[in-house]
């Protein structure tokens, strides 16, 4: 009896949960509201001490340390924008959210997944604190501290099998500490190449999820379990030194590299309209290319000479033949005053073949502009032959290095040997007495190289490379660099002056492969100069 | 007996459960509310609250300045500046080039780069302060500070003078720069980016000219011309309320809006001036005024000869785009053989004139705008003026602005014909709607290369006359050369479109070229 009364106990407690628990769900959980309301938020001065304390371990970082900043600028315009980018966001999100759930339901026999609410909620994404690091290589590297602390509101309702089920994610809370580098920097906007972002720590992730109304995150356990569960995989994919990386530019064209050569052969001109008062015009013509920084050249004049012949060579280094275009204009010298121009002509390089020698007669015009009626009169002709080679992959010129990883040494070296490069980068606060036109001078076993002037600056930047093929390592060799000023005028006095040295022990390049450094000059006031150096070896 | 306790244990066991859930869902709830108010609350700390927080150990280095300090930003941007210079060499290139020839003063017939490189010393963002104005709008100013060694070449021809390389150096910018975002609800959320200088302070744009291989002498008055360039595009282009509007990302948005439109007409009559000062060695200066909101649109007075208390009782109609900030500028200057030396200068801001009242003012005059500079402080007269502000309606708004469009159309062409040397020459009143004539003076080189252009409509007939010197070549006058006597019709005339009748361009044509 006492045998059958417990087990009928046992099931009619089974019976009893279950329907408490359906009792109790209707009770407490079903009428709960689903929608979330803004929370009140009271300015912090009246806040008492009890709410102070809980909120210490949330002090931004900027006030804690000093080398961090306020962006309290960038809070603002994030409030401000927020309603906007929520509004923004979302639209995008379920844009792209409807047709993956609509090509997937099918397989699961779901008749229907669609958003209820999808809205980010009225707090914004907030910064607190901003620090960034300087180093001496090509990068930025920001530190932001994000938090945000939101309440967002997104419902998703499914219905199978007759039955509608909801899925919310309320008060989704994400702290993180990124780091985000901007590399290589490069001479064209937006001024960096890639994006690299990790995360310095792992992200704090907190959130409530209820299904059918009832919060699973607050099953004691469960959230915890949760939580540890993603902040394992975000740091097993961007946890530093693992990094996402996103590619603004290709840094080979943002660098605007060379790619290739054009020839340009100055044939003759015909017909040319007189200019002079008395006798022949004296023509000569000037080749610029445009969008290049490369100086105009000149073709030698030929006196009294309507018809002249040239047959001079010239080679432009191209960089973007889709855009740069050959500009071609005939002056008239003279020997006093202004040099008259007699007629002009441009040639995009995109209108070239490659490879392909073409021979072009050009008329003159007065100006560019198509419309204008003055182009109409004759000016004569222009005859020019034109190659345009592109560089080949393997003989593209590899300018300063881009990536961090030192280059293999060309197959011609030395077994043991190797190839030193010195990349001469930059220097500052370098003055003379007299004048201040900076260079640098490489000494190396006797040999000397020498960089660009620079003129009038006391912030130089060179950007050049030089390289030495070694037979073995240069672990007890010095280098020798000095940075000399020459006088721009021609004058006995002060010639030269030298704006201070420094002398750099190579051992320490072999056994690092790469050296990137500032050194501080010896015989200057407060002169620094940075150099790179890399021992590059076959293997 | 036991199925019954059992499913009552049962029932209350379930009930007590799920109690417990919703008692930890609340927790957990509010918990997390919590949280996210504190989290909002730290994110935008003022003084006061860091104050309670911290107590006595409050950190020595926080300041809370009205416009927030960007370390973080000056770093970067001294480290991104080589190529930021760089990249941003081209743009620059492209985008002023157009500016400085619509803007060239007469007497100038070409200015362009010849060298561009923005130096080693990067700008510095002295504060940020943001705050939103207007619905839907933020509002950025930043204090933009720029001492740079920027080493720009400018390449100015003149007539019959070769072309001289200008180095502009010591380049000095000090303002604040205005950036508003319109907001979208698109990404990337901004629809365009309008960019102003403020005017309060006023932008401080300092330079030294300096004439490579040569002197600055080569070209009279070339220097003050090109301060009068640099000015006048800053001040009609950039400085507030002038702005430029750039629209971002593919959605095409209205940004009428936000360009600066007509806003109202304002009916000026210049009546008298009092106790002018006297310029002139022999007898008494012969003083005219000219009158503008935007220096692109200037209009003058006529002569009146020998007289330190002229009268003009002239009207002119001139357009304001913004009530709130800008300011008719009169300035008072004499006639003169060579250049005309300014009698005084006032300023009128338009706030202070109440709309569709007429207002009587009388202005003291002054020897220059800017009131650090002004040494001398003895009374320099006064200026009797009439103002009568008119708002516009929607439809007279369209159609000032459509007036404003064809005149600078119709100055574009007959720049492109090389009748005028520059925008800057003519100088009519058009903008008031008023098709009364334009004449038109070149750069007049010669005994006053005048010519006459008639008043189509109104029937007033207009002489200009060329206040080119006589014989004197290319003087100073320059920087008054050229400049237009309009008379003007005080009604509305019927045609809105301006006819410019060019009748004789005498020797003034052949010789700008």
């Amino acid at each position: 009896m006492g045998i059958v009364s417990a087990v009928l106990g046992f099931c009619g407690f089974g019976v009893g949960v279950s329907a408490g628990l359906v009792i109790g769900y209707f009770c407490f959980i079903y009428f709960q509201p689903t929608d979330v309301t803004n929370p009140k938020i009271r300015p912090l001065v009246e806040q008492d001490t009890g709410s102070l304390q809980r909120m210490l371990p949330e002090i931004p970082l900027w006030v804690k340390n000093p080398d961090y900043d306020r962006v309290d600028w960038l809070n603002k315009m994030l409030e401000y924008m927020w309603p906007y980018l929520d509004k923004a966001i979302c639209k995008t999100a379920k844009n792209i959210a409807e047709p993956i759930i609509a090509e997937q339901i099918p397989k699961y026999k779901i008749d229907s997944v669609e958003f209820q609410t999808l809205t980010l909620g009225s707090l914004p994404l907030t910064f607190h604190g901003m620090k960034v690091y300087l180093t001496d290589e090509k990068e930025l590297i920001m530190e932001p501290c994000i938090k945000w602390a939101g309440n967002p509101n997104v419902t998703v309702a499914v219905k199978a099998f007759g039955l509608r089920a909801t899925v919310q994610v309320v008060d989704l809370q994400v702290f993180v500490a990124p780091r985000i580098t901007l590399k290589p920097l490069v001479p064209s906007f937006p001024c960096f190449a890639k994006i690299y972002v990790s995360l310095m720590e792992k992200p704090h992730v907190d959130f409530g999820l209820k299904l059918i109304g009832a919060d699973l995150m607050s099953i004691p356990g469960l959230y915890r379990f949760v939580q540890e569960l993603i902040k394992d995989q975000v740091a097993n994919m961007y946890l530093w030194p693992k990094t996402l990386e996103i590619p603004i530019l290709d840094p080979a064209k943002a660098n605007r590299r060379p790619v290739g050569i054009l020839h340009v052969k100055l044939i003759k001109a015909m017909n040319l309209k007189k200019k002079d008062l008395l006798g022949a015009s004296d023509p000569y013509v000037k080749l610029k290319l445009t969008e290049s920084k490369v100086q105009s050249r000149k073709s030698s004049v030929k006196h009294k000479n309507l018809n002249p012949e040239w047959n001079e060579d010239y080679n432009f280094v191209i960089k973007d033949p889709e855009s740069q275009a050959l500009e071609l204009v005939v002056y008239d010298w003279e020997k006093i005053g202004k040099h008259e121009k007699m007629g002009m002509n441009v040639i995009p390089l995109k209108e070239l073949t490659p490879e392909e020698p073409k021979v072009m007669t050009l008329d003159l015009l007065k100006n560019m502009n198509l419309n204008d009626p003055q182009n109409e009169k004759s000016r004569g002709q222009l005859v020019v032959e034109l190659v345009y080679k592109p560089f080949k992959e393997e003989e593209m010129p590899t300018s300063f290095e881009e990536s961090h990883t030192v280059q293999k040494a060309p197959e011609n070296t030395p077994p043991g040997g190797g190839v030193l490069a010195v990349i001469v980068h930059e220097a500052q606060d370098v003055e003379g007495k007299h004048h201040t036109n900076p260079s640098v001078r490489l000494l190396f076993r006797g040999e000397e190289r020498r960089t660009k002037h620079v003129k009038k600056n006391r912030d130089p930047r060179w950007e050049e490379e030089f390289t030495f093929m070694l037979e073995e390592p240069p672990t007890n060799d010095r280098l020798h660099l000095e940075v000399v000023s020459t006088s721009s005028r021609i004058g006995l006095l002060h010639p030269k002056e030298t704006l201070g040295y420094v002398d750099i022990n190579l051992s320490d390049v072999v056994s690092n492969k790469r050296i990137n450094e500032k050194y501080h000059l010896i015989d200057s006031k407060n002169g620094r100069i940075q150099i790179e150096l890399q021992w590059r070896t076959a293997s | 007996m036991g199925l019954i306790s059992g499913i009552l244990f049962g029932t209350i066991f379930g009930i007590v459960l799920m109690a417990g859930w919703r008692h930890m869902m609340r927790y957990r709830s509010n918990k997390r509310v919590a949280k996210a108010v504190d989290i909002k609350l730290l994110g935008s700390l003022k003084r006061d609250d860091l104050k309670k927080i911290c107590g006595d150990n409050f950190p020595e280095w926080i300041s809370f300045p009205e416009y927030e300090q960007v370390k973080w930003l000056n770093k970067e941007l001294s480290k991104l500046w080589p190529y930021v210079a760089d990249a941003a060499e081209l743009v620059i290139k492209e985008s002023v080039e157009p500016l400085l020839e619509e803007y060239r003063p007469p007497g100038i017939t070409s200015l362009k780069f010849s060298k561009l490189s923005l130096g080693n010393v990067a700008p510095k963002i002295e504060g940020i302060r943001v705050q939103s104005l207007k619905e839907g709008q933020i509002t950025m100013d930043i204090d933009f500070r720029w001492g740079g060694d920027p080493s720009i070449i400018l390449g100015v021809e003149a007539a019959l003078v070769a072309s001289i390389p200008i180095q502009l150096k010591d380049l000095q910018v000090f303002t604040i720069i205005r950036v508003i975002f319109q907001l979208a609800e698109e990404i990337p959320c901004i629809s365009a980016i309008v960019v102003a200088l403020l005017s309060e302070p006023k932008p401080r744009i300092d330079y030294t000219l300096k004439a490579i291989g040569g002197s600055l002498t080569a070209i009279p008055g070339i220097s003050d011309m090109i301060d009068d360039t640099v000015n006048t595009i800053v001040t009609d282009m950039l400085q507030w309320p002038h702005r430029i509007v750039v629209p971002i990302g593919g959605i095409p948005v209205d940004t009428s809006e936000l360009e600066l439109k007509p806003q109202g007409k304002i009916t000026v009559t210049v009546v008298k001036a009092n106790n002018l000062k006297n310029m002139e060695m022999i007898g008494k200066s012969d003083p005219y005024v000219v009158l503008y909101i935007r220096p692109l649109f200037k209009v003058k007075t006529h002569v009146v000869d020998n007289n330190l208390n002229p009268v003009w009782n002239q009207a002119f109609e001139l357009i304001a785009e913004d009530k709130e900030t800008e300011s008719i500028v009169f300035e008072v200057l004499d006639q003169d053989i060579g250049q005309d030396k300014r009698l005084g200068i006032a300023k009128l801001p338009l706030i202070e004139i109440g709309a569709e009242t007429p207002n009587e003012v009388e202005l003291r005059l002054q020897p220059s705008l800017d009131m650090l500079k002004i040494k001398d402080k003895r009374d320099r007269g006064t200026l009797a003026v009439k103002v009568l502000y008119h708002e516009f309606n929607k439809e007279e708004q369209l159609a000032a602005l459509e007036a404003e469009k064809t005149i600078l159309e119709e100055r574009k062409k007959l720049k492109a014909e090389g009748v005028i040397g520059s925008t800057m020459d003519a100088l009519d009143e058009a903008v008031s709607l008023v098709g009364s004539g334009v004449g038109l003076v070149g750069t007049g080189i010669g005994a006053g290369a005048g010519l006459v252009g008639s008043g189509v409509g109104a029937g007033v007939g207009i002489v200009g006359s060329g206040l080119g010197a006589v014989g004197s070549g290319l003087s100073k006058a320059g920087k008054f050369m050229g400049r237009t006597l309009t008379g003007h019709s005080s009604k509305k005339s019927g045609s809105n479109t301006p006819v410019t009748s060019i009748q004789e361009n005498g020797g003034a044509k052949s010789l700008q070229r």
